[in-house]
Order: C-alpha cells, then sequence, then structure tokens
C-alpha cells in the first residue's frame, strides 16, 4: 500500500530519470558531437500524462545543477511533481516559462555542460522558440508523423481571430457590437477541447449567447471553424487555385476507395414505411435513444436471420461467416470520414447503443477512437437522410460484405393494394454487396425483413 | 461583587487547554485567515460598511430607559440571557440548563438562525441531492459499477421542498429541545440597555425588560455583499435566497470562491447549471491548505462546467430587467482598472458574511464594535471601547467574527457557560473542524501548511508533512471513489498534530478523529495505535498517523492500552 501512495504523490525518481534519459537519446547523441547542450523534457508523469504544466522553475538561468537535483516542478493531470537533473552542468536556457505548458517528450530547457556554452544554448532556445512561439502549441520535432494533423504553428489562429470579431459583431446581439463574444463556461471548454473559434459561432442561447451545442454544431458542420490549422481562413475553409494534400485520414480514404475498384458490386433498392418506428423515435427520445441508434438495431436484427449478408469475401475463394454482428456507421468528422462500430448491435439493447453510439461519436469528435472502434464493422450503414437527401448509394468498404445507404423518411402519397390512397412516411435504402458472396435473393430477402422489423418495431426495445 | 468574582476567575490559570499560551499568536492571525474563506470582501472592503442589516426594522427607543442604566439590579430575572437562539444560543442554552442555570433565549426571527433556516442545514439538503445527481449523471462511474441508468432528472419544486421540510423539521427539533428543558424562549428584538439589563420587543409593541446575571450575545451574521451589487432576490441573489431554489439559471455567475460559492457551484452544475466564479484573491479556494485546493479545483472546477476570473472585484452587478440579463462589471483588484463585463442569468453573492449587530444598545454599556464585530478576549468576554473587560457579558459566534462556523459558536457558547459556572475554559480554535460539502468534500482542522511553517520558522521547530491517497483505501475503491488525498501536519520531535486536511469520500466526517486528537492534546505516536475497522474510510486516517516518523516513543500508559469498562 506504501508503494502505492509513493507513486501517486512522489514519484520515485528513478523510473522518472530511466524514462527521460531513454527520450532523450536521439537527440542527445548527435549534439553532444557538437557541444554538450543537453534539453530537459517535459517527463511524462503518468500514463495517462499528455501534456504538462510548468508550475515553477527552482532553478534560473545560469545556475549550476547537480545530478539529482530538483529543476522545475510540473503540473500533471494529477498531481504537482519534482523534476530531478539528469546530469550536472548549467541550466542555460528556460524554453517554456512558468504557466506554460509543454507536451510531453518536447524540450522545456537546455543545460549547458560549462558555463562557456551557455551563450551557446541561449542563441540555440531562441532560435527554436522563434519558429514556435507559443508553448502550448509547440510539439516535440521528432514526432514528424504527426504534424498533418496539428497545426502547425501559433501565427495562424491570429489572423482568423481578428477575423472573428467583425464577423460577430453582426451575429452577437449580446456582445456590444460585436466588441466581446459572449459564450457559456461550458461553450467555451468545449471550444478549447473541439478547437473551434468561438468567433466564428453563432449563438442560439439566450440573448445570442454562445452555448455548448453551438459549438459542437460548429465543430461537426463547419469545418472553417473547426479548422485553425489550415492556412488560409477564407470563409469558406478553400483557397482557390491552390493544391493542398491529404490529411492521413484522407490519404486512407483514398486508398480504401481505390481498393473497393476490385470488387465486383451490385445494388439493391427496397422502400420502408417509417409512421411505427417515427413514432417510436418519439416515445424514447427523451431517453437518449437517436434514430441511427434505432436503424443500427433494426439492421442488426435483420442480419440475425440472413448471416450471409453479414458475411465477407477474404480471399475470392471462400465465404468468411462473422461470429458477430457488428455495425458500422459512417461519420463525418472534420476534414474527412470515419466509420465508429456499434459491437453486437443485436445482442446490446437499444438504450445501451445508444449511449455507446453517442460515446463513440464523441470519441471520433475528438479523434480518440481506438482501432477497433472503427475497423470491426461487418456490415456499414451511411445515413444521408438528416440533410434531406432522398436517396444514394454507397461504396462498399474493403474487407465487408455490403454496406447500405439510407435516405431521408418523407411523406409520401401511397396507393394500397385495396385502391385506396393515403399518406405514409416513406424511406429508401439501397444495399451495395459484394457479388461473390450475396446474392440478389439475399438481398431481397434480408430487406423484406429489415422492411418487416422497421414496420413493426416493437422488437427493437425487446 | 460579582465584578471581583470574575477577575479572579481571570487570573485562573487555564486548565483545560495547556497549550493555549504558546498558540495564541497563531490562534488570532489563524482565526483572521479562516475568515478569508468565507470571503475576502470583508477584509479588503471594510470600508464599505454594511449594507443590509437596515432592512431589519430594530426598535431603536433606547435613550427611553436609560435613565437607570448605571446600576446593575440586585436579583436577577435569570441567571442567563442569551440573544438569538441560531446553533450557537442553543447549545450554550442547553448546557447551561445541564448546568442548573435559569436559562433565557431571545429570538426575533425565527429559531435555529442562520445555519438551520438559511445555511447549513437546506444547503445539505440540497447537496444531497446534487451528490445523487452527479453520481447518476456520470457514465463512466455507473459503467464501472455496472450499472445501468436511463436518463436523471429531478423537479426543482421537490429539491426546493426537501430543503424547506428538512429545515423546518430541525427548527422544530431546536424549539422542542428548548422548551422540554425549560429554556424561556422570549420574542422579539433583544437590546442591551445597561449591564445585566436586556429589553426585548416585537416592532410595533411595548418592550419587556428583563435582567440576568450573564448575557450572551449570539446574534450571528447575514451575508455580506459589497457595495454596487444590487440585491433583488431574484436574478442577483445571496445565499438566502439561493437555498430556496426559486429557479436553476443557464449560466450562474458566483461571486466568491470560498467554501459557499464551492458549494452551491457544485449544486448548481448537479442541475445543470454553467458556473462561472469571481475571485478577488489571484487563486480559487483561498483559505484552503494550497495543495488541497490545487487537487480540489482540478477534481470540483476544471472537469465541471465551470470557468473563472481571478484577481478580479465584481464592483457593479445590475440585476436581469427589460429584457436585459445580468450585467457584472469585472475591475482588476490590483489596477483598480476595468476589466471584462459579464452577461449571466443571475448572479449569487457569496463574498461571505458580516456580523448582525446593529442595534444591540452596545453604546450604552461603551462597547464599539470593529467592522460590526462585537471585539472579545479569548474566553468570549466583551471588551468595551477603552479596552476593558465588561462584565457578565459575552460574546460568541458570527457576532464575534473568530471562527465563523456553526459548531464553533455552539463550542464557544459552551465554554462561556462553563466559565460562569465556575470553571474556566478556554476554547481552542485550532481543535475545531470546518468542511466543505462538496463533492467529493473538504474538510481541515488547526493550520494549513504554510501557516504551520511560518509558525515552526517562528517558534524554531521543525514541521514534516504525511499523505495518504483513498486510492489506497479499499472502501473509497469499492465505492469507485478513488479520487481524494489526506494530509497530515505534524511535528517530527514529539508528534504533535499542527493540522489535518482531507479532500475525498466523506472527508467532512472523517476529520474529527483528528480535531478530537488535537483537542484531546493526543499525539500521532500514541493514536497510531488506535484501531480502524477495516475496511472503511476512517483507514485513510490511520494509514496518515502510521505514515508520519515521529522520533518521540509512544507514551508508556497509553489510555488505549488500557480500556475502562472491560
Amino acid at each position: 500500500m506504501a508503494n502505492v501512495l509513493q507513486t501517486s504523490f512522489l514519484p520515485s525518481t528513478s523510473s522518472l530519470r530511466r524514462r527521460s534519459i531513454s527520450g532523450s537519446k536521439g537527440k542527445s547523441q548527435s549534439l553532444q558531437v557538437k557541444a554538450k547542450i543537453r534539453e530537459i523534457f517535459m517527463p511524462a508523469l503518468s500514463s495517462t500524462m499528455t501534456e504538462g504544466k510548468i508550475v515553477s522553475w527552482m532553478k534560473s538561468e545560469g545556475d549550476k545543477l547537480s545530478k539529482g537535483e530538483s529543476v522545475v516542478v510540473v503540473e500533471s493531470d494529477k498531481a504537482d511533481m519534482d523534476v530531478e537533473s539528469f546530469h550536472e552542468g548549467f541550466l542555460a536556457a528556460i524554453m517554456v516559462e512558468e504557466g506554460g505548458v509543454a507536451p510531453v517528450g518536447s524540450a522545456i530547457a537546455l543545460l549547458a555542460e560549462t558555463e562557456d556554452e551557455i551563450a551557446e544554448a541561449k542563441a540555440k532556445s531562441q532560435s527554436s522558440s522563434n519558429s514556435t512561439p507559443q508553448v502550448v502549441e509547440e510539439k516535440p520535432k521528432q514526432i514528424e508523423e504527426a504534424a498533418p494533423d496539428v497545426p502547425a504553428a501559433a501565427a495562424a489562429p491570429s489572423v482568423p481571430v481578428a477575423k472573428a470579431v467583425t464577423l460577430g459583431s453582426a451575429v452577437h446581439p449580446a456582445s456590444e457590437g460585436g466588441k466581446r463574444i459572449v459564450a457559456s463556461p461550458y461553450a467555451k471548454k468545449l471550444a478549447k477541447e473541439l478547437k473551434v473559434d468561438l468567433g466564428t459561432v453563432v449563438g442560439s442561447g439566450p440573448l445570442g449567447r454562445i452555448v455548448a451545442k453551438d459549438v459542437e454544431a460548429a465543430a461537426v458542420a463547419v469545418p472553417v471553424a473547426a479548422s485553425p490549422a489550415k492556412p488560409d481562413p477564407v470563409a469558406s475553409g478553400i483557397e482557390l487555385g491552390t493544391v493542398v494534400p491529404f490529411t492521413t485520414m484522407q490519404g486512407a480514404v483514398s486508398r480504401n476507395m481505390v481498393e473497393s475498384l476490385s470488387v465486383p458490386t451490385f445494388r439493391v433498392g427496397y422502400t420502408i414505411t417509417t409512421n411505427a418506428l417515427d413514432a417510436l423515435y418519439k416515445k424514447i427520445k427523451s431517453k437518449g435513444v437517436t434514430m441511427t441508434a434505432l436503424l443500427a438495431k433494426a439492421t442488426a436484427l435483420a442480419l440475425v436471420q440472413h448471416p450471409v449478408v453479414n458475411s465477407c469475401c477474404r480471399d475470392g475463394n471462400s465465404f468468411t461467416y462473422n461470429s458477430s454482428i457488428n455495425i458500422a456507421v459512417a461519420v463525418a468528422i472534420d476534414g474527412g470520414l470515419i466509420t465508429p462500430v456499434l459491437q453486437d448491435a443485436d445482442k446490446v439493447d437499444i438504450y445501451t447503443l445508444s449511449r455507446k453510439w453517442k460515446e463513440l461519436v464523441d470519441k471520433a469528435r475528438a479523434k480518440q477512437l481506438q482501432p477497433h472502434e472503427y475497423n470491426t464493422g461487418t456490415f456499414t450503414l451511411s445515413n444521408l437522410g438528416m440533410f434531406g437527401v432522398d436517396r444514394f448509394d454507397a461504396i462498399l468498404p474493403p474487407g465487408t460484405g455490403a454496406i447500405m445507404a439510407v435516405g431521408a423518411s418523407q411523406p409520401s402519397v401511397v396507393a394500397s393494394m385495396d385502391g385506396r390512397i393515403g399518406m405514409k412516411n416513406q424511406m429508401q435504402v439501397n444495399v451495395t454487396a459484394d457479388h461473390r458472396v450475396i446474392y440478389g435473393a439475399d438481398l431481397a430477402a434480408f430487406l423484406q425483413t429489415l422492411a418487416k422489423i422497421v414496420e413493426d418495431p416493437k422488437d427493437l426495445t425487446f | 461583587m460579582h465584578s471581583t468574582l470574575s477577575f479572579s476567575r481571570a487570573t485562573t490559570v487555564p486548565t483545560t487547554n495547556y497549550a493555549f499560551h504558546s498558540q495564541s499568536p497563531i490562534n488570532l492571525r489563524f482565526c483572521g485567515l479562516r475568515r478569508e474563506a468565507f470571503g475576502i470582501s470583508i477584509l479588503t472592503r471594510s470600508s464599505s460598511g454594511r449594507v443590509r442589516l437596515s432592512t431589519r426594522g430594530r426598535s431603536k427607543r433606547i435613550s427611553a430607559s436609560t435613565g437607570n442604566n448605571g446600576t446593575p439590579p440586585k436579583s436577577f430575572d435569570y441567571d442567563l440571557i442569551i440573544i438569538g437562539a441560531g446553533v450557537g444560543g442553543h447549545g450554550a442554552a442547553l448546557h447551561a440548563v445541564e448546568k442548573g442555570l435559569k436559562t433565557a433565549i431571545i429570538e426575533g426571527d425565527v429559531v435555529g438562525g442562520t445555519c438551520v433556516n438559511r445555511g447549513c442545514v437546506p444547503s445539505k439538503a440540497l447537496l444531497a441531492v446534487s451528490g445523487r445527481m452527479r453520481e447518476l449523471q456520470s457514465e463512466h462511474h455507473m459503467k464501472a459499477l455496472g450499472l445501468q441508468v436511463s436518463a436523471a432528472g429531478y423537479d426543482r419544486q421537490g429539491v426546493a421542498g426537501h430543503a424547506n421540510n428538512i429545515a423546518s423539521k430541525i427548527r422544530s427539533n431546536l424549539t422542542n429541545s428548548m422548551k422540554a428543558l425549560g429554556v424561556d424562549i422570549l420574542t422579539g428584538f433583544g437590546t442591551i440597555v445597561g449591564p445585566q439589563k436586556v429589553k426585548y420587543g416585537k416592532v410595533g409593541f411595548t418592550d419587556n425588560v428583563v435582567t440576568a446575571k450573564d448575557i450572551i450575545i449570539a446574534t450571528g451574521s447575514v451575508p455580506f455583499v459589497p457595495k454596487g451589487i444590487e440585491v433583488d432576490g431574484k436574478t442577483v441573489i445571496t445565499s438566502d435566497h439561493a437555498l430556496k431554489l426559486e429557479f436553476v439559471p443557464d449560466w450562474i455567475a458566483i461571486v466568491g470562491s470560498g467554501y459557499i460559492g464551492l458549494e452551491f457551484s457544485d449544486v448548481y452544475t448537479a442541475l445543470g447549471s454553467e458556473v462561472t466564479f469571481i475571485e478577488a484573491l489571484d487563486q480559487l479556494m483561498p483559505g484552503f491548505d494550497p495543495e488541497i485546493s490545487k487537487l480540489a479545483q482540478r477534481v470540483l472546477i476544471n472537469p465541471r462546467k465551470i470557468d473563472y476570473h481571478t484577481g478580479v472585484f465584481a464592483t457593479k452587478i445590475t440585476p436581469a430587467r427589460d429584457g436585459k440579463p445580468v450585467i457584472i462589471e469585472l475591475t482588476d483588484a490590483k489596477t483598480k482598472e476595468h476589466k471584462d463585463t459579464l452577461e449571466v442569468d443571475a448572479a449569487l453573492i457569496a463574498t461571505g458574511r458580516a456580523p448582525f449587530t446593529n442595534g444591540l444598545g452596545l453604546e450604552n454599556i461603551n462597547v464599539v464594535t470593529q467592522r460590526g464585530f462585537v471585539p472579545v478576549d479569548e474566553r468570549m468576554r466583551v471588551i468595551d471601547a477603552n479596552g476593558n473587560l465588561v462584565p457578565h457579558l459575552y460574546c460568541i459566534g458570527d457576532a464575534n467574527g473568530k471562527m465563523m462556523l456553526a459548531h464553533a459558536a455552539s463550542a464557544q457558547g459552551i465554554s462561556v457557560v462553563e466559565q460562569v459556572t465556575g470553571r474556566d475554559h478556554v476554547l481552542n480554535h485550532l481543535s475545531v473542524p470546518a468542511a466543505c460539502f462538496t463533492h467529493p468534500e473538504i474538510s481541515m482542522v488547526g493550520l494549513t501548511e504554510p501557516q504551520a511553517r511560518e509558525k515552526a520558522v517562528k517558534e524554531g521547530f521543525e514541521i514534516s508533512v504525511a499523505k495518504t491517497s483513498f486510492k489506497a483505501n479499499t472502501k473509497a475503491l469499492a465505492e469507485n471513489e478513488g479520487e481524494g488525498l489526506a494530509k497530515l501536519i505534524y511535528r517530527p520531535d514529539n508528534g504533535e498534530i499542527l493540522g489535518v486536511h482531507i479532500f475525498g469520500l466523506h472527508a467532512a466526517d472523517l476529520i474529527h478523529e483528528a480535531s478530537n486528537a488535537i483537542a484531546l492534546g493526543t499525539r500521532i505516536q500514541d493514536i497510531k495505535f488506535a484501531v480502524h475497522a477495516h475496511p472503511t474510510l476512517s483507514e485513510v486516517l490511520d494509514e496518515l498517523f502510521k505514515s508520519a516518523k515521529v522520533k518521540a516513543p509512544a507514551s508508556t500508559s497509553s489510555p488505549i492500552s488500557e480500556p475502562v469498562a472491560a
């Protein structure tokens, strides 16, 4: 027990020391050739720590440090801890001031071996801090791969902020003609988290105040607002006449789309009456149930009866019948597309499924989905109904057997068998499938089952 | 005759508190700091004076009866009269009856005072609701326990009703307990007309004059509202209004991040509001141990729908009217320049409490209040304008400002009764615990670490700090509430406990082991042998005492090893 305590409040310095040495190895070796200037890194003080805040520097520039001496107090997500120096030398330059935040692994100060090298180290720190003026945005240079996803530098956001204020004047009656942005505390927190520029958000709260849902909407819908990383903040977010390379995610989408051309697909459509489903949705919406979850559940229940539609063709020679029904649902996120997966959608009850879905979407927006949360789908749903699209067809994601495109449910005039005419809410669905394993009759039967479930949805809630 | 007696008592060496003499300078300072926790505005804006007191109509017809003030009466109607039937007055009255004193209590408002009617009691009802809401809303927490709950909701009227019911229930309990013991409850505003003489009466009725051998002032306090703030009771409110929970605003600004503000932020965020703190000091939660407040901020503020402005005064607050929201002008605390303007749905003024001592007739006995507080010595004896003790007059609770807590008032009252019944007694304020009932709770007793360090330097001894985490406690983990810290500040040379601070599940209930140890002078090397049931949260303190490294050996005759009833 005592050990547990020690780790949470007084980390044994040996572990810290080890970690930081290994972190600095690659860098310091090359440095040592030129001069004995070492970097002091932001240590990882807990497994969940991604960035740390400098509480205070216990030494100032020019001070002599002995090995094992405390240099700086760092605040992590859990506690404040002293960080010790791993080498002897002089604290040459402080790169992150007190109160500043730096990601784990990034340099926060330079350590010179002799006094003569202090000036050199200072020059070095200045050149590197000039290129990245804002400590908060500063990322370790070693992690090159992350570059496309990460806001490159802090210079860019200053432009949209200035713009935002003038833009704001028209939309914030609460902000004294645009002098201030009025946003609720949670909206501000969310905006920071989702990297939404509040100046570009139109408030829907009392007196035009920006509330949380405005920020959420802005994060999903308006790519401009959500991407201060874009080099040029023109209203549309796109500078005409330029070539913009794919982000990592867009590259992955591109590869998958080309790969899909090697699969022989065909499409089958069906019109389903949704009055009963709509009524059910209205009834249980207040319990947090979403239409997406209802559709996923209905699809999963239909797939139980048609395992072949849940199968796929891996090698061109066999059926792979999947043991679980995992419904992937396509979601548009900032700068791309991702398919969070509702695992075992046939077995999980609708309320849990809805909660799970909300959780996945939040994670997707925060770019925190784990691989198993987006690549284990066995059947995909793509729904553009909320945008008023009444029919479309989808491209089959490689590695799965079928994808269903769902259109909007709309009131339609319907002639019934007995010669009457009536109004019904109808939606069109269109399944794209791999004809190597799924045949026309399979899809037809599956769609018939699905229609039955949707038209009599009592089974969806158990 | 009486005065002679009382002087001879004053020279008696205190027997109950061996440590008092060495601690007295710290004790005073400590109280000052404690007051800070309740709202720094009292300290920083003392010039602004009191705002609301004039609203309570007190009879000012004192001069009519001052003719025969100079001489104390020969026989008395009562042994003890207590002005104010709050928790302090109630505690004193009960103890006085136990000691055989003929006791009366004068109450101009409702029995129970602030604590029962507008403070601790109804706020605990709201916090009980907020704690449960918080749990039910925490998907993560529920999931970890394997529970499934569909959307949790609440009925504002029902919540407000719960708070109101509990207040009236406790109020009638208090009233009944005093009546049952034979305490006379006199209704009206009490005014001191001369030595050992009090008059009371309702406005518009003739006053009654009663005499008593000893008088205790226990008139308490009212919410302090700094100037420039217009309280309308609807959108700009004090804790008095907030406890009625007449509406739950979408966005509420809370001025002051002491324990009142913190508790309300817990309630409002659990009920769906977003909160903005306005704190005049540079740090949130001033008055708490810095380490505790830092941790508390990480748990109680940062992950919740709360933002804050520190180092600013709310210099002007205008209630919502004519379709405009509540407007708050923020002024930089240092530069005094306008800094920002907030537009919110409601503002709660939690800048502390001001003593309620106007109209007490203190001028009749030559007592001048200090910023409204009645000056007293360490035995709660009232000090007059010339620095002399006023015989037979005591002041306890918020009205003296030593430690503005309900249970401190009660303890002071009991201490006074002990004195007037012939046993000298000085309350050790360092043994009085304090608690903040957020989720999780914060509690403390004794000195904070900076205070202890300062004292250590001044008096030339060493101090050490021990800490334990709730993460290492089995019961806390079973409850899935491992977030928390207990911290012990002590003298390694003799094992004296200087301060204990707890942040975590049921911290308010856990603190008493430490406060009792301080009150009884129990040392760490002895208390560490006390046994705690397993698994319980109390083992957090067990671990804490055991992790302390004391050089002194355990007492040879430990009271623990000699059971009285075996």
